[in-house]
């Protein structure tokens, strides 16, 4: 049996074993071990096991992880989501779909503080969709707003999916998550202009809210301004060089906590419960994260990754052309798989193909992380969906997947215009850090 | 007696997860100390040693809580489609395997473990001893093998888990 038959036959038990329900880690585990064993040997397969768990368990880069997801189990403890949506209510509340609007501006300020999109769509949805059904807002815009203001958790820095990128594709935290702010501005605006062509187009879906006075704005406003300091000063001293990802995500950790003591939404419980609640999201992660990296040794040794970039090249298409077949099998797989089990088992496979194609790294970073978003709101699996529906269990299920339809084209909009226009990643990370 | 066992695999995996809690608050206290420390030249020295093992015990401390809770991924998009036996059989499938990866890990690692010690492989400022870790991560795997084991033994023997969300206070 060659090498590559032995790398398919690995990647067909390792999808029998996903169709059977077993835990994505454990999968990748027992085949990345079992190729190995069978492709080098026993030796090598237990070396690799202990080796890659300890080492990436007590990754100083991997810090930041456990941190980023204490800072936003905090935020979301002390009802800091709450105060953003608050200010942003004020400020555009009045205008027609200024609610959706609104809950789209306080996800994007949420996704600042947690890096999280399932945190953000479920916080930002306790908050948020309350207020638009008093306002008499069509359930179904309330709902995909929700959805969809939600999947910017993981394209605004400080992103969890960016972190995870950053370790497959061993390139840097701090590029990443400069490349993302700009898209992740983008895709923000681009879901404001979204919401306002709705109700220009059909006033009937959100009427006008109520006009707040000068006064309630300055409230609000200054009520958002210990979230704002934090994450001016997390994520711009990281830019501002003050800070290392892994410093900023301690830093506004402890922030966040005194911010939570200080105005008495946070006791010793909350934070101890909130502090066991990443923990095991840690585990979460960092397990699956072992995981890729028993993988990618067995799949590196069955050659599959040359001979399916030779394949591509076989095909004599241009290199933007191999991309766009690969984004297209991104977005054809977000619709069954979770963007984070979608990530981890691709990249071994198409991340060589990639960088033989001299395609930016950092650039299809953001257009990967992107098409993750994207199928964290497309049918049957899209999570955020669920995620509106268990905070709002009267719209059904359909109407949360036709409510963010419109979002959905928008993403894939913004994903042409990154495509199009690749500066819109990269400027920031090479004018403020240089070229990679 | 399953039901014993099970309750000090829940006890086990209780105290894991407050070593691990404990060593995710203490990497904040620590990083915020060298980074205020900094400011005033005074830096904690290790600090970055004591945060990356730290991060052994916050990542494998909370491992079996994790598996406890059924908080690892997994794609469920067919298991409205299989039929009773099949699913009963994924489960049971899913906790022997997770059982022997987690045994395997602390083997592994234990092995691992005895060749730092002889070779007395540190950190590289405060030279921590890797082994102590080491033998750290080895213990909080085979907490979760064992939790795994008795969630297999309860599929087998009691035709349920055994798991109702909770854990032992």
């Amino acid at each position: 049996m060659s090498d590559m038959s032995i790398g398919v036959t690995g990647l067909m038990i390792l999808v029998g074993l996903l169709v059977l329900r077993v835990p994505v880690a454990f999968a990748m585990f027992a085949v990345g071990f079992g190729g190995v064993a069978v492709l080098r040997n026993w030796d090598a397969a237990t070396s690799l096991l202990a080796s890659e768990s300890f080492t990436l368990a007590s990754s100083s880069e991997l810090v930041v992880i456990p941190l980023f997801i204490l800072m936003g189990n905090v935020a979301s403890a002390t009802g800091m989501s709450r105060r953003l949506y608050d200010a942003a209510y004020a400020l555009i509340g009045r205008v027609r779909g200024g609610l959706a609007s609104a809950t789209i501006i306080g996800c994007g300020g949420f996704a600042a503080l947690s890096g999280s999109s399932v945190a953000s769509a479920l916080t930002m949805g306790k908050v948020s969709l309350s207020e638009m059904e008093r306002f008499d807002y069509d359930p179904r815009l309330a709902a995909g707003s929700v959805a969809a203001g939600g999947t910017l958790g993981i394209l605004i820095p400080p992103s969890t999916g960016f972190v995870i990128y950053a370790i497959l594709a061993q390139e840097s935290i701090g590029r990443l998550f400069l490349a993302g702010v700009l898209p992740g501005i983008l895709l923000l605006t681009m879901f404001i202009v979204t919401i306002t062509l709705m109700c220009w187009v059909r006033p009937g879906l959100a009427p006008t809210g109520p006009r707040t006075t000068l006064k309630g704005k300055v409230h609000s406003l200054l009520g958002a301004l210990p979230i704002t300091s934090v994450i001016v000063l997390t994520i711009g001293g990281i830019y501002g060089g003050l800070f290392s990802p892994v410093e900023a995500a301690a830093v506004g950790a402890a922030l966040v906590i005194l911010f939570g003591f200080v105005s008495g939404n946070l006791d010793i419980a909350g934070l101890w419960q909130a502090s066991k609640d990443s923990v095991v999201t840690t585990a979460t992660v960092m397990l699956i994260l072992i995981a890729a990296h028993m993988m990618n040794p067995f799949l590196a040794l069955s050659h599959i990754p040359q001979a399916l970039g030779a394949f591509l090249s076989g095909l004599a298409l241009p290199s933007l052309a191999v991309l766009a077949l690969i984004l297209l099998c991104y977005l054809v797989l977000g619709c069954f798989l979770e963007g984070f089990t979608m990530l981890v088992l691709s990249m071994p496979i198409f991340f060589p193909v990639i960088l033989a194609l001299g395609i930016d790294p950092i650039w299809f970073g953001v257009l990967v992380v992107l098409t993750l978003e994207m199928g964290l709101i497309s049918p049957p699996v899209g999570i955020n969906v669920f995620i509106v529906k268990s905070v709002a269990p009267n719209v059904r299920l359909g109407e949360i997947f036709v409510g963010v339809l419109p979002f959905w084209v928008a993403m894939l909009l913004t994903l042409a215009l990154l495509f199009a226009f690749p500066s819109i990643s990269l400027i920031l990370p090479n004018t403020m850090i240089g070229g990679g | 007696m399953l039901a014993r066992l099970d309750q000090w695999a829940a006890r086990l995996t209780s105290l894991a997860a407050l070593i691990g809690t404990l060593g995710l608050i203490a990497q904040v206290i620590v990083i915020l100390a060298d980074v205020i420390g900094r400011y005033f030249h005074a830096p904690l020295r290790g600090a970055q040693d004591i945060s990356t093992m730290a991060m052994v015990i916050v990542v494998f401390g909370g491992m079996a809580l994790c598996e406890r809770l059924d908080g690892h991924l997994s794609v469920d998009l067919f298991e409205p489609h299989m039929p009773r036996w099949l699913r009963y059989a994924s489960d049971v499938l899913a906790a022997l395997l997770g059982a022997a990866i987690f045994f395997g890990i602390a083997w592994t690692v234990l092995e691992s473990a005895a060749l730092s010690r002889m070779l007395n492989l540190s950190t590289n400022i405060i030279r921590l001893p890797k082994a102590w870790f080491q033998y750290a991560l080895a213990g909080f795997a085979l907490v979760t093998a064992f939790g795994l084991s008795m969630r297999a033994a309860f599929l087998l023997f009691k035709g349920h888990s055994g798991r109702t969300g909770e854990v032992a206070k």
